[in-house]
Order: structure tokens, then sequence, then C-alpha cells
């Protein structure tokens, strides 16, 4: 090691003396957004080809790879207009529902609605594998894409918050959504999902299907989690439905189908069931009871029948007398024929309790569950469940948080205080130890920083940004001064935002830092460009200064038309220092001089001559530029044809010769960078000038 | 909860002692012990690859650490050596084709080492305060915001409360310097905290520009009572995107500090504070702390090379959020 840190330095070295290194071995900074940039320093030995590294970290934001980053990006695109629009409607309703809150309750139930279901359809499409329209048969559960544990979250929060309208017909509701999300269970714990996915895999393997116990094993469990659909299919592969068993078997034959019969004509209460669904339909609690007590009286009148003692096929009788205990609302069938607490539960709500409502009742059905079947690492989904079910918003939140990262917080808080005052106050209550925002500013906040990570999704974190009252603005700003200046696109679209949400000083201090990076690059067009955009008049000052000083010395024409557009940007309007006139005199008096050309020109030169006078009779021009601007004139000072200084013009030109003589002798005089000749030179010019002029007039 | 996912961004050269990313992240400085500066350019806005776009021998001693003058002053950094010395270099050109590194200013206080140095940017000027191994800290104000080699020397001073004491025997080791970090209005403040063998050096204090009498007034001390004497490792001041109060973290050998400080100084002019976190978790001292663009989160390392994150829960109780330890 060449070097070593010595004590002076930041470094302090370590008071255990075993080989630790003597520099800091980590350096970290915070990129955009929620990223970290760590320098890795490998010290230790110089001579090591290895010369460290840097590498990004991300704060662990939540989600277990379910969802692909790309995919990410296109659900926070995706979700940037409901999110919008919701916050749109809100704050036009707020507006109105001063003069008159009830009428427009409705309609906050309405809207809210929307928004939930444009989140859910870009959550991706649901393609419930449960599917009754399959025409294979040997097929009982399509084989669809994963559904992802996200959707089904956002389909619980909506189902449990938002969907008031159906909330009799919750149970139902809970059924289709298990039936829709019943396998993302299986990685930790079985399902019937995978029951019946195994079975349908063997199944072709299986001659005669009754005599096979795990036949009516699947069907009891489909049944038990209300899949009528596969649990009837499935029953009409029964052997006796074969034309050459028909004549032997008629009276099993009819007992499947009396089974099957009843299963397809079960009451269900729900607002509507797809074609193809089995069961029957009821929206009204009265007339369901009616149907459910009718339909239960024929199971029990089946179940007791005599016609099971002249049904010979042992597996047969029991498998359909299970169905039957299924159906009856059983506790141990239930129990025996599902996989897991959720799966219980619904089984539950199907068969014992298909009233339930409210949430405690639930929540107390769903811990009985949980006591009957425990399992020792419950599932994410099933943690919301309970957190909804429970009541606990925080919960919730938490799980959301922890399981699915800050795009589901930030975008879940609006099912979660819907009608609920208590959600509603732990949300929207401002709190000192956050800097006095509320929970759900606190979790836009985060979310917008994750967008701000990412150079492909910081566009839209202005809009989480604007819906934080407090905060947004001060991190949207942050947010636009990490941006980089040189990237002219990029540049404009940051100063569109500040207009957008009038940032005024921001997008000054942009356009400062873009001017300053132009005029440093070497690119003073754009540079003198930006500031004056910024109305920086205390750096266009000290550009004007710097060119006052470049004109000092006697300037090539090549860098004239250099910054000759520098001072046709100095807009003299703006002008702040007499400097800018000085300037713009200059730049005539020169580009007169160019056109005189070969030097017969009299009225170009006669207009040059004019120029100058009025440069050297302008107070504003700088003492230290007169020698070289005479010295600039020689040639029209000597003109061939007629001499075109006046008798008076040369004598002020003479004076003020003469004044610079004097100022040579103060100690703060500027040297002209000229040739030692110049003086005497433009001193001999302008006495033959004065000779001439005499004789003239 | 350990952070897991990274990625590589970029090698570093052999040597390399120090680091610093620009205000927008596409630009790294990178120092090394023998004294040259390399710059990291991001290639594409977009994507996050990165590659040298110049080495420059700055100095015949190694860089111990580098620092970017803000963005409104140009492409330019502050590199401490080795030696005690620091100097500025700024990317610059008088056209597009010749622009390059280039040595603005190169400052040397004789024996006292140069420890630390922060760039401080009010809506007039741009303030550089630097911190000496003898315990002084210095300001200085660039008087031409164009060119940065016009630095004029506007106060000394001692890191102390009392300002009639002077410790002319002190010997420091290490100084943070944190400026806050909003722009605007305000009158500009900075903490700063010594780890020197001079206990009345080494609190964090927070000093106020006094634009009426043109003075640097120390207007909070960030130590309890029984601490005061304690050494600073490092300092952070948070950015305020709107609390009604400032957040500033402090670290000593008792762990990090995080403190609340109020906006508006009492009757006696010092702000009101609170210490409301003392966070232990590293082994070894705490180098360098960095606060989020929010001021949420901290990240912090030090001797033991691991990363922690930080974060206030909503009750306001500050806890590890997040570990990170690099596995090559």
């Amino acid at each position: 090691m060449p070097e070593t840190a010595p004590a002076g330095g930041e470094v302090v070295p370590m008071s255990s003396g075993h080989g630790q290194p003597l520099a800091p071995r980590l350096s970290i900074c915070w990129s955009r957004g929620n990223s970290l940039r760590v320098s890795l320093f490998s010290l230790a030995s110089f001579e090591d080809e290895a010369g460290g590294e840097v590498v990004e970290v991300k704060l662990c934001d939540g989600g277990d790879g379910e969802i692909s980053n790309a995919q990410w990006r296109t659900i926070a695109y995706d979700s940037v207009s409901p999110f919008a629009m919701l916050q749109n409607r809100r704050n036009s309703m707020s507006s109105f529902s001063n003069i008159n809150p009830s009428p427009y309750h409705l309609e906050c139930w309405e809207y809210m609605m929307d928004y939930s279901k444009d989140i859910n359809v870009l959550l991706g499409n649901k393609k419930s594998s449960v599917d009754s329209l399959i025409e294979d048969p040997d097929i009982f559960l399509k084989k669809t894409e994963e559904p992802t544990c996200l959707k089904a979250a956002w389909e619980l929060m909506e189902m449990f918050y938002v969907n008031k309208l159906s909330q009799a017909w919750l149970p139902e509701r809970i059924v289709d959504w298990l039936a829709d999300y019943d396998r993302l269970f299986a990685a930790l714990h079985g399902t019937v999902h995978m029951k019946v996915m195994n079975f349908q895999n063997v199944h072709n393997d299986i001659e005669v299907y009754e005599d096979d116990l795990r036949y009516w094993d699947v069907i009891e469990s489909a049944l038990a989690v209300g899949w009528l659909e596969i649990a009837v299919k499935m029953l009409r592969r029964h052997g006796s439905y074969q034309l050459d068993q028909l004549s032997n078997r008629e009276t099993e034959n009819g007992l499947v189908e009396a089974v099957a019969l009843l299963i397809s004509k079960m009451p269900r209460m729900r607002s509507e069931l797809e074609p193809g669904r089995l069961g029957e339909c009821y929206k009204a609690k009265p007339d369901f009871i009616k149907a459910w007590d009718k339909w239960r009286g024929q199971i029990t009148k089946l179940d007791s029948c005599a016609f099971w003692i002249q049904c010979h096929h042992g597996q047969t009788r029991e498998g359909l007398k299970k169905l039957l205990q299924i159906l009856l609302g059983n506790t141990n069938s239930l129990l025996a024929a599902t996989t897991n607490w959720l799966e219980l539960c619904v089984s539950h709500l199907i068969y014992i309790r298909p009233f339930t409502v409210g949430l405690e009742s639930m929540y107390n059905l769903a811990q009985n569950c949980i006591q009957l079947k425990p399992m020792s690492s419950p599932h994410k989904l099933m943690n919301i469940i309970i957190g909804i079910l429970g009541e606990n918003t925080e919960v919730v939140l938490a799980e959301c948080s922890k399981e699915f990262g800050p795009w589901m917080v930030a975008h879940a808080i609006e099912l979660l205080t819907v009608g609920s005052n208590e959600a509603e106050s732990l949300l929207h209550e401002e709190r000192y130890n956050l800097g006095e925002i509320s929970l759900e500013e606190l979790h836009r906040l985060a979310y917008a920083q994750v967008l701000s990570s990412h150079a492909l999704t910081w566009q839209i974190a202005p809009v989480y940004l604007s819906s934080c009252m407090k905060h947004g603005m001060g991190l949207l700003e942050i947010l636009l001064y990490k941006q980089p200046v040189q990237l002219k696109e990029l540049l404009l679209k940051n100063l569109e935002i500040c207009r957008l949400y009038d940032l005024d000083d921001c997008s000054s201090n942009i356009m400062k830092m873009a001017g300053v990076y132009h005029w440093k690059h070497g690119r003073k067009g754009s540079g003198i460009y930006w500031l004056q955009q910024a109305r920086d008049e205390f750096r266009l000052n000290k550009i004007a200064q710097q060119l006052f000083a470049s004109v000092g010395k006697s300037i090539s024409d090549e860098s004239f038309k250099q910054w000759e557009g520098l001072i046709g940007l100095l807009d003299s309007e703006s002008n702040a220092a007499g400097g800018f006139e000085f300037l713009h005199k200059y730049r005539d008096f020169k580009r007169s001089l160019q056109q005189i050309g070969d030097g017969k020109n009299d009225i170009a030169a006669q207009k040059a001559i004019d120029s100058l006078m009025l440069l050297m009779r302008n107070t504003s021009t700088p003492q230290r530029f007169w020698l070289p601007l005479l010295n600039d004139s020689l040639k029209l000072l000597n003109w061939q044809h007629r001499p075109l200084l006046s008798v008076s013009n040369t004598n002020l030109l003479l004076n003020k010769l003469q004044e610079l003589s004097s100022a040579r002798l103060h100690p703060g005089f500027v040297k002209p960078d000229l040739p030692a000749e110049a003086l005497n030179s433009v001193r001999l010019a302008l006495a033959t000038n004065l000779g001439r002029a005499i004789l003239e007039e | 909860m350990d952070c897991k996912t990274y990625k590589s961004v970029l090698k570093l050269d052999k040597g390399t002692a120090c680091t610093a990313w620009n205000y927008c992240g596409q630009r790294l400085a990178a120092g090394t012990v023998d004294g040259t500066l390399a710059v990291f350019d991001s290639t594409d806005h977009a994507s996050s690859s990165f590659r040298c776009s110049s080495r420059v021998k700055v100095h015949k001693a190694g860089i111990l650490k580098v620092v970017w003058v803000p963005p409104e002053y140009g492409d330019a950094v502050a590199c401490i050596f080795y030696d005690g010395g620091f100097s500025i270099w700024e990317e610059a050109g008088e056209d597009s084709h010749s622009v390059q590194w280039k040595l603005c200013e190169f400052f040397n206080r004789g024996s006292s080492k140069v420890l630390d140095i922060q760039f401080g940017v009010s809506p007039t000027s741009l303030k550089m305060v630097s911190t000496y191994s003898d315990g002084y800290i210095q300001v200085y104000e660039l008087s031409n915001p164009l060119e940065l080699k016009n630095w004029q020397l506007q106060a000394e001073f001692q890191n102390v409360i009392d300002s009639i004491s002077t410790f002319r025997k002190a010997s420091c080791l290490s100084a943070s310097i944190s400026w806050n970090p909003m722009r605007g209005g305000q009158e500009l403040s900075f903490i700063m905290g010594f780890n020197s063998d001079t206990p009345q050096l080494n609190s964090s204090k927070v000093w106020e520009f006094d634009g009426a009498h043109q003075r640097w007034l120390p207007v909070a001390e960030l130590a309890l009572p029984e601490e005061r004497g304690d050494r600073v490792y490092s300092a952070a001041w948070a950015p305020n995107i709107g609390r009604p109060y400032e957040l500033i973290a402090v670290a000593t050998e008792r762990g990090i500090a995080i403190w609340h400080i109020g906006l508006n100084p009492d009757l006696d002019g010092r702000l009101p504070m609170e210490r409301v976190a003392l966070l232990s978790g590293h082994e070894g001292e705490v180098w360098q702390m960095e606060w989020d663009m929010s001021g949420m989160t901290l990240a912090t390392t030090g001797s033991d090379g691991v990363v922690r994150f930080w974060q206030s829960n909503s009750n306001g109780v500050w806890q590890g959020q997040a570990t990170f330890v690099h596995t090559s």
C-alpha cells in the first residue's frame, strides 16, 4: 500500500489491531428515489487487480418476485389514470358536498367501484380455472395461466370494502373468489385445486372410477368448496352411466343421478349465476330460505330412502352417502374434505351458515376453522383475510406493504377508507411524528419515491405527489432538481412539470443549472439563453463583464463572429448593466469596419467613423477600450480620399488620448494588450487627420 | 430484513479511496490513493451503465474525499488530499471540443489539515465550509458565480457555543459538516461536529448565518448535557419537505442520535430541540450517514462494513429497517 491514511484524515484507526482496513471500505450515496449506491473499495492491497465496484441497492419494496419489474412498470403506468380520475372526482365532490352532502354519497360508492374495477382490470384478466363450459370430458379443471396473489388480494379488498351493494351475497362471493384463487395456496399447503389437478393427470389410467377411492375423495373435496360443476361432471363419469352397464346397475345409477341432480339444483343466494354454472339462484333471503329448506328436505329424504339397500356397489354407496353428508353440512365431512382453514371456512359458508353476514361473525368462523386446521406459516392472502375480517386496518395495511409493496398500499388505501370512520381517522389523521402528515400521504410519498427511482417511471410520480397536500410539492421539487439538465428533452419535460404545478422558483433554478452547464461546456449561446429564461441577471452581468474583457484585446474577425451572436442574445431590453449597450455599439462598429472592405467605400467608412464617435462619446464605454478602439480604426483615421473626422471630433479623440496618458500613471490602470507603438500610431494618425480636416474646412 | 436486490453499476479503478455522485446520479467522481481523479459518466439517461470519461492526476498526494460543487455552479468537485490541502477542479471549455477538467483553486492552510468541506447554496451565493485539524472552521464565499477561483474568506471560528474561548492546541481526527439541504428563503445553516481530543469542540452545533450582522451564530447544540464531550463521527441534516421541525442525525460512540429541531428560536435565540431516538446496531464507528430525498430513510455505514437503513414507524419510533452486507 503506497499511501496510508494519516492521522489528519477522516479515517480513524481501529482500536483492535487485527488487520482492519485503514480507509473506509464503503461509501454510500442515495440515487433518486429509494435506491442507494454503495461504493465498495478494496484497498487491502494496492497490487490487487480489482479496484472495487459500485453497486446499487434497493430497499426491499415488497413482493416476492411474483411480478417482474417490467410488469410492475406497466401496472404503475396503467394505474395513473384511475388514480387521477378518482382524486378528481373526489375533489369535485368535496366542493359540492359542502352544500348538500347526502345526494352524492351513493355517487361516492359508484366511483370507488369504478376505480377498484379499473385497477382490477389492469392487474390481469380473470381466468377462472373452475369453468363449467369445458367441452372436453376428460378435463375437469382448465389449465390456465397462474393468477397472481396481487390480483387476489385486490379482489378481496374490493369485495369487503367497496362492493357494498352485494354484501348480502358475500358468502357466495367468497366461494367464487376461492374458486379463482385456490391454486395460489398450493405452494404452502395442499389445496382442493391440487387434488383435482392430480386426479385429472392420472384419471385416464383408472379403469373403473367408482372403485377408486381417489375418485370419491376428489368429488367430495370439490363439492365441499362449492365447485358444483366439477362434482357433477365427475359423478357422471361413474361406470353405471355406461350403456352396457345401465341395465344391471339401474338403481345404482339412479342414486348417482339423484345426487348429481340435487347438487345441480342447490339453491344459491347470489345476484346472478353465469350461464353454465349449476345451482339455482335466489336474490332475496326469504325465497332462498324456502328453496333451501325444500332442497334440504329432498336430501334428507334421499338419504333415508330404501334404494340404498339395493345399491350393491359398496364404494358408490359410501361415496354418495358422504356427498350427502357434505350437502347436509356435516362438520366432520367438511373437515375431512377440505385441506386448509380457508377452504373449510368456505365450506361452512356454503353448507352450514349461508346467511353469515357481518365481519364479526365471519371472523369468528375463520378463527374456529383455524383452530380446526391450524397451519404453522399462513399464506399472505390468509393474513390479509384475517386482517379484513378482524376489522384491523393496520394489519391489512402492514400485510399489503410487506407482501406487495408501496404500489399496493398507495392504491389500496383508497379502498380501506370507504365508509369506515375508524379507518378514515386512522389513515387521514395528521401525525406530528410523521411530520404532520397522514398515513395516507406517507404511503403516497413512499410510492412516489419508488417511482422516482427509475428513469422510466419518475414522470408519473408528480401525479401522486400532487395528491399529497402537505409534503408533495416539497418532494416534487427535490425530484425535479435531481433530473439531469444537459439533455434537452428531459429539461423541457422537467420545466413542463414545473409549469403544471406552479413551481416557478424550481423552474428558474433548473434553467439556471442548465444555463451554467452549457456556458461552462462551451455552448455559450445556449448558456445565455437559459440564464435569460431563468432571469438570472446576476450571472448575465458577469457574462457581460467577461465579454467586455475579451473585447479589450483587439479581437480577430474569427473570434468576433463567435461572440457577435452572444451579444445579440444579451438582449438590450433586459439590459441591467451599461455594459450591454456598449457591447451592442461595439458590434455595430465592428460590423461597419468589416463592410469597408478594400478601403474605397466612402459611405461605409463614414458609417464606421460615426459608430466610433458614438462609442467614444458614450460614458459607458470603459476607458480601457479607448485605445483598442482607436487602434482598430487606424484605417479610418488614415482614409485616403478625404479626412473622415471633423476638426471637433478629432480634437475630442486627441483629448481622450491625453486622458489615457495621464490615466497610465494611476495604479488601477489596465494596460491594453496592444503593440507598444499603437499609441504613437494613433496619435500620428489623429494629428494627420486634424491637419487635413483643418485644410478641408 | 436483508436488502438483497442489488446490482453492480460500475467497476472502480484500483487504488480508489473515495467516490462521490453528482446531483442527478449520472456522474461519479472517484479519487485514488495516487492522486488521480476519475470521472465516470452514464452512457444513457435511461440505463445505468457507466464509462470513464476522464482521468486526471490532480495532486501528488492521494485523494481522501471528493465533494461535488452544487450544479448551479458548474460541473466541479473539491478534492481533499491526504497531505492536508484541497483543491477545486472544474470541467469546462471555451467551446465544446476543448472541455476538460481544470484546476480552479488550491487551498493549503499550512500545518493544519483540512478534514471536511461542504458547499451550501443560498439564492445569491455559494458558500463553502471547510474544517481543519486544529479545530477551526472557515466559511468562504464565491465572489463570481461563474468563476470557481475567487473565494473570499468570510469567517473563521471554532465549533464552540461560547465564542470567547479558543482552543489553540486542539487535535482533530475527523470532522463532519452537513448543510441544511433546503434551498430558498431561509438563512443558511449547517451542522458541525468534531472527533477531537478537545471535548468542547466535539458536540454538534447548528450554525446559522445572521445576515443582519454578517456573522455565524451557534443556535443549537445537539447533545445531552452529559454527552457534550462525545466525539462526533458523522452528522447529517435531512431534507425537509414540509415537516414542522428539522431532522438531524448525529453519530457518536453511543450510537446514532436522531434529533428534532424546532424551526423558530426561543427568546434567547436558541432553537428548541429534542432527541427522539438513539439507535444502535453498527459495530464500531459510523463513518457516513445519508438521508434519502424525502428525509424518511437514513442510510448509515461505518467500520463494520454494513449498510443499515433506518425509518420511523407511524408512531414515531425509529428502527432498523434493513441491512445490506456485500458478499463478493
